[in-house]
């Protein structure tokens, strides 16, 4: 192993402090350091993944504090693969901008990459921690990144939307503490094991006052309708890469967030509706909005959130099938998304409105990005032999097995949807001729851009052709969700003695 | 077992060959694709027996290719007909861009088509289908002609029927444990009735979009009419097709065992008929050769649908005759549009007339196919025809034998406007230049015509294989019950025999020739071409004095009432109506700051009243 853990969260934070101190002496550092640090989380995580695989779940105390008490981060078959995913998504963005805004002064990059690194480091914070206030610290952590992020460009609308997101975000901490404050005022604890081992004992009304508070709370970064007004906003101000960072990692940090809630927290098993409700409508509101959307972006935003929002029907369902299904879904949106984020901000980068109209004919003049986002394309709307068809089959397979023939009916008809505003764009790009007063200067992609593009897009041929390559991985981690027995036992009992 | 693996991976390293070497140089291109299209076409008629096959999983989900006798006969057409259109591509495509990506689409429908023959399962039956979705999508909007309308309506009714296909295929999945076909089919007598009429309805519903079966047929025309037409030769030949082969396993293998299933029969054998009868009637309305044509090919899937519907042992065999016989007269007409177009620049009958004399061979494979589709013998059509009718009355479907009968005559109409409109008529200085299309072209266009030809005199040739296939599907052998090499039967044992037709006519032919010649010789009458049209008044230059134009406004007067309607409005109004729904979807976010604050104190009091229904 090169490291615990906690490494994960203690050298970003290090690093971020220590980057405009070097800074000053050597000005590449700004751009150079976040990428190392961001690879050796990857490396660091991937290596910790595999080792847990054998050895059983990890579970490491900060400071020697023993579990109940102090806080401690569990590196389990389901935490391990996000914070993989997450790291490695990361530093797949850090990789696209590396010569981002090269132009650009100091001291935006300096901003840009810090940032970048700390929207990781709290996202993966989020998934690995065992104690819900710890877990509402990186939930703030990623907050105040993604609003610096979204405000990057200086400008009125980016500004608006930074702020429209820092209202969403500050209410949803605010319901979040609520939440945290009935818990422990019932439990008189914070940690996730021994409030999930301690449940009954809560007053019902009480339980169910606190989960929607956490709902609500978490919703926010989760991006459930009616809490997702920002998203499309955010997406469409931040840096292009941004918006694959956000659609890849910081999404799927809240989802964790809401899904260990509802799972382990409070301990529900078999189908949650509440779950399923929410994922439909944010599904259905979401990827209809999506079809008459004039810019790329927010396009891409929309979709985003109606994955989402299929993610948590799917793991509404509560049974193994469900769960493994909506982790596929995961996977493949946090490889997929930022493709199309990445790509499409190629396509669209010497404009400052990103409308769609504006990539007329691009195809003509950058084949291989408009290629690579028609790949993405095909793959998000599930079409087959991508990577994104296998995970659809998943969802409708699990839901088929618990006889929801509405819910099977309407993710189809939504895929309908989705394919016809993807077709949509795909036409525009390729079959379109190259209109010098409507499209835009076409931007030659850097090097370094089209290397992440091809990484992206390797992982979803992979993935397509061969399904079996990630599934075992996806069945381990679905078994660890569910069985929440082991995670108690795991946190407690390992905190007795401490275990280098 | 090894040379259906071998088929895909030539394809596919043909594919990413012809596309990625193809931009070097486009006489390796050629060579890649046609070498493609060559070996795999080789290794499927000499490798390929109904025993081979593989297993393999995936997803711990068990699947399996392979070939059965009955979907032999699909792949006789698809690769026959890939071919053919593959050479015809080669030329006709000369002179556009993009064409290696061309090609290699090409190349990915006929793996698609391969592969969804080749499945025993209905996971990658799925997954070959929706590759020749898109990859028959990207050919509709190859030319940048109308993408958005005609290419969004194509994938929009492709993915509705790919959808609800796959909602099926869930369902049996989830309730047999298992996606083979054969174990669909052993074990469909086990679901409770509800899913027995459920998952039949989707999975028709999957395979009448690609058949174009009104009213989901919409897209056809647009998309037949839009993409080149080297490429329509085998859409609507070949892949429209693979609607009827998914049919035809539905109706016969798994409607038969549903109690009172035979109305789903009744049903589509019905809505074929009514297809025919519509698609005919626009056919004929149509100015444009590639509309009209596209119109005709969803008629004569009509046709071909009434035949399995019915699904009477004859009426198998001439539904499966005819599918094979479209394939080969639709593809050649498509490629003789392909070859005028290529010529005079326009595919318009109202403006391109006499070509006869300076596209003879082009002309011959018209006039062949032509015949072949209104059914004349001694020509294939008629064959089919003949068997649909006997099979029609030998099961007691008069009113269905009307309709039939009405659109086949009135086939005769299109079938006339396109023979004398292109070829026939005055020559005009205009079209004086134009030669006949190059041999690349003409030779596939006249292999094709010579089959249907030989199809005509010897139709057991194609019989054999569909006999093999339908007792396959548990039919009973219809030799010598129905058919010889040369001899067809009906119900009552009357027979045709096609080979003393075939002389009366060549006696028929050769008599009017000697006769004419002689007549001819005696008393030569030179006249105007125009002296008859105009009845004696002189037309004044820009006259359009093209026969075709206002072409049987008579009938289509007459018929104007049936076709007021037409269901492309009601989807346009449909769609227009959710495109404006999901407007207001768009405007629940607002933009504004304040409103989402109140969204959320509404999301939080929503969630305390409702906390009893949903936790």
């Amino acid at each position: 192993m090169v490291g615990t853990p906690v490494f994960l969260i203690a050298i970003p934070l290090l690093a971020a402090f220590l980057i405009p101190l070097i800074g000053m002496i050597w000005k590449e550092s700004v751009r150079i350091i976040p990428g190392l640090v961001l690879a050796y989380m990857t490396v660091l995580s991937a290596s910790l993944y595999l080792f847990i695989l054998e050895n059983g779940t990890y579970v490491e105390t900060i400071a020697g504090w023993q579990a109940p008490w102090g806080i401690d981060l569990v590196f389990s078959p389901l935490t391990g693969l996000l914070a993989t995913i997450m790291t490695f998504m990361g530093f797949i963005v850090w990789l696209y901008s590396y010569r981002f805004k090269s132009n650009v002064e100091f001291e935006a990059a300096k901003k840009y990459f810090i940032f970048l690194m700390l929207l990781v480091a709290g996202s993966v914070g989020i998934v690995i921690t065992g104690d819900i206030f710890n877990q509402f610290v990186f939930i703030e952590i990623v907050g105040i990144s993604a609003y610096a992020l979204t405000a990057f460009y200086t400008g009125r609308n980016s500004a608006e939307a930074a702020f429209k997101y820092l209202i969403m975000g500050s209410l949803s901490a605010s319901a979040l503490l609520i939440a945290i404050i009935i818990v422990y005022a019932q439990l008189g604890t914070l940690n996730m094991a021994e409030i999930a081992a301690n449940i009954d004992q809560m007053n019902v009304h009480y339980r169910i006052i606190a989960m929607i508070f956490f709902i609500i709370g978490i919703g926010v970064e989760a991006e459930i309708f009616p809490l997702n007004g920002w998203a499309p906003d955010a997406y469409t101000e931040a840096p292009g890469p941004v918006g694959g960072a956000f659609s890849g990692i910081v999404v799927k940090a809240g989802i964790y967030a809401m899904v260990r809630m509802m799972f382990t927290l409070f301990d529900i098993s078999g189908p949650m509706k509440i779950l399923i409700v929410i994922g439909l409508v944010t599904l259905i509101v979401a990827e209809t909005s999506a079809l008459r959307q004039e810019k790329l972006k927010r396009m891409l935003a929309y979709s985003s959130i109606g994955q989402m929002g299929l993610v948590l029907v799917a793991f509404g369902m509560g049974t193994k099938a469900g769960v493994f299904a909506a982790l596929f879904l995961m996977l493949n949106h946090a490889i997929i998304k930022p493709l199309l984020f990445l790509s499409g901000s190629f396509l669209t980068f010497n404009t400052t409105e990103k409308y769609i109209s504006q990539i007329t004919g691009m195809a003509k003049k950058m084949p291989v990005v408009s290629v690579l986002f028609a790949l993405g394309a095909l793959a998000i709307s599930g079409l087959p032999p991508f990577s994104g068809f296998w995970s659809k089959l998943s969802v409708l397979t699990a839901a088929a097995d618990e006889n929801l023939m509405l819910i099977i009916a309407l993710v189809l008809i939504i895929s309908v949807i989705e394919i016809v505003y993807y077709f949509r764009v795909i036409n525009r790009l390729f079959f379109f001729e190259y209109d010098e007063s409507v499209s835009v200067k076409p931007h030659k992609p850097g090097f370094n851009g089209m290397i992440a593009l091809f990484i992206l897009a390797g992982l979803i041929l992979l993935i397509g052709f061969y399904p079996a390559s990630v599934t075992g991985y996806l069945d381990l981690a679905a078994d660890d969700l569910l069985n929440t027995h082991q995670y108690i036992d795991k946190v407690l009992q390992l905190g007795q003695s401490i275990i280098q | 077992m090894e040379t259906i693996l071998t088929i895909f991976i030539i394809f596919i390293a043909g594919t990413a060959a012809t596309y990625f070497l193809g931009k070097l140089n486009g006489v390796l291109r050629s060579i890649l694709f046609l070498a493609t299209l060559a070996a795999t076409g080789w290794l499927f008629f000499t490798g390929i027996t109904p025993e081979s096959g593989i297993e393999f999983r995936i997803l711990g989900i068990t699947m399996g290719w392979g070939i059965t006798p009955f979907s032999y006969i699909f792949a006789i057409i698809v690769m026959g007909l890939a071919l053919l259109s593959g050479i015809y591509a080669v030329k006709a495509m000369e002179d556009e861009k993009n064409l290696n990506f061309f090609f290699a689409n090409f190349l990915l429908t006929v793996m698609s088509m391969m592969g969804i023959l080749f499945s025993l399962d209905l996971i990658s039956f799925f997954i070959f289908w929706e590759i020749m979705t898109w990859s028959s999508y990207f050919m509709v909007v190859f030319t940048g002609k109308d993408v958005q309308k005609v290419g969004i309506k194509y994938i929009l009714f492709s993915a509705i029927g790919a959808y609800a296909m796959l909602m099926a295929i869930v369902f049996i999945y989830s309730f047999t444990g298992s996606v083979l076909i054969g174990d669909f089919i052993d074990n469909f007598h086990l679901f409770d009735t509800q899913m027995q009429w459920l998952i039949p309805i989707l999975l028709l519903t999957g395979f009448g979009v690609k058949s174009a079966l009104m009213p989901l047929h919409v897209w056809a025309p647009g998309a037949y009419s839009n993409s080149p037409m080297s490429y329509t030769a085998m859409f609507s030949g070949a892949l429209s097709k693979m609607g009827i082969y998914g049919m035809v396993i539905v109706l016969i293998l798994i409607v038969q065992q549903i109690p009172n299933g035979y109305w789903i029969k009744e049903v589509i054998a019905w809505m074929g008929g009514i297809t025919a009868a519509m698609a005919t009637l626009w056919a004929i309305k149509q100015d444009d050769a590639k509309k009209m044509l596209a119109y005709s090919s969803i008629g004569q899937l009509g046709y071909i649908i009434v035949g399995v519907a019915i699904g009477t042992p004859l009426a198998m065999l001439a539904g499966l005759f005819m599918a094979v016989m479209h394939g080969i007269f639709k593809s050649t007409l498509f490629m003789v549009v392909g070859a005028v177009e290529r010529q005079t620049g326009t595919s318009n009958f109202t403006e391109v007339t006499g070509l006869i004399r300076k596209m003879p061979w082009t002309f011959l494979a018209a006039l062949m196919s032509i015949i072949a589709l209104a059914g004349i013998p001694p020509l294939g059509g008629f064959i089919g025809k003949w068997m649909l009718y006997e099979s029609l009355m030998g099961s007691n479907h008069y009113l269905l034998i009307i309709m039939i009968f009405f659109s086949s005559t009135a086939a005769f109409l299109y079938c006339f406007k396109f023979l004398f409109g292109f070829f026939l008529g005055q020559e005009e200085k205009e079209w004086s230049h134009v030669k006949e299309a190059p041999a690349m072209m003409v030779i596939p266009m006249l292999i094709l015509a010579g089959f249907a030809f030989l199809l005509g005199i010897f139709p057991g040739l194609i019989l054999k294989p569909i006999n093999e296939g339908m007792q396959f599907l548990g039919y009973v052998s219809t030799t010598n019950r129905f058919w010889e090499m040369s001899i067809i039967f009906n119900d009552w044992g009357n027979a045709v025999v096609m080979m003393p037709i075939f002389y009366w006519i060549i006696g028929v032919f050769v008599f009017f020739l000697v006769f004419l010649t002689i007549k001819g010789y005696k008393t030569t009458r030179y006249v105007s071409t125009k002296d008859i049209s105009t009845s004696g008044e002189i037309p004044k230059e820009h006259e359009n004095l093209t026969f075709t134009m206002g072409f049987m406004q008579p009938f289509l007067r007459a018929v104007a009432p049936v076709m007021k309607r037409q269901i492309d409005k009601y989807y346009t109004s449909i769609g227009n109506g959710l495109e404006a729904l999901f407007d207001f979807t768009r405007r629940i976010n607002t933009g504004n700051g304040q409103t989402y604050a109140l969204y959320f104190v509404v999301f939080i009091i929503i969630l305390l009243l409702f906390k009893d229904s949903l936790f």
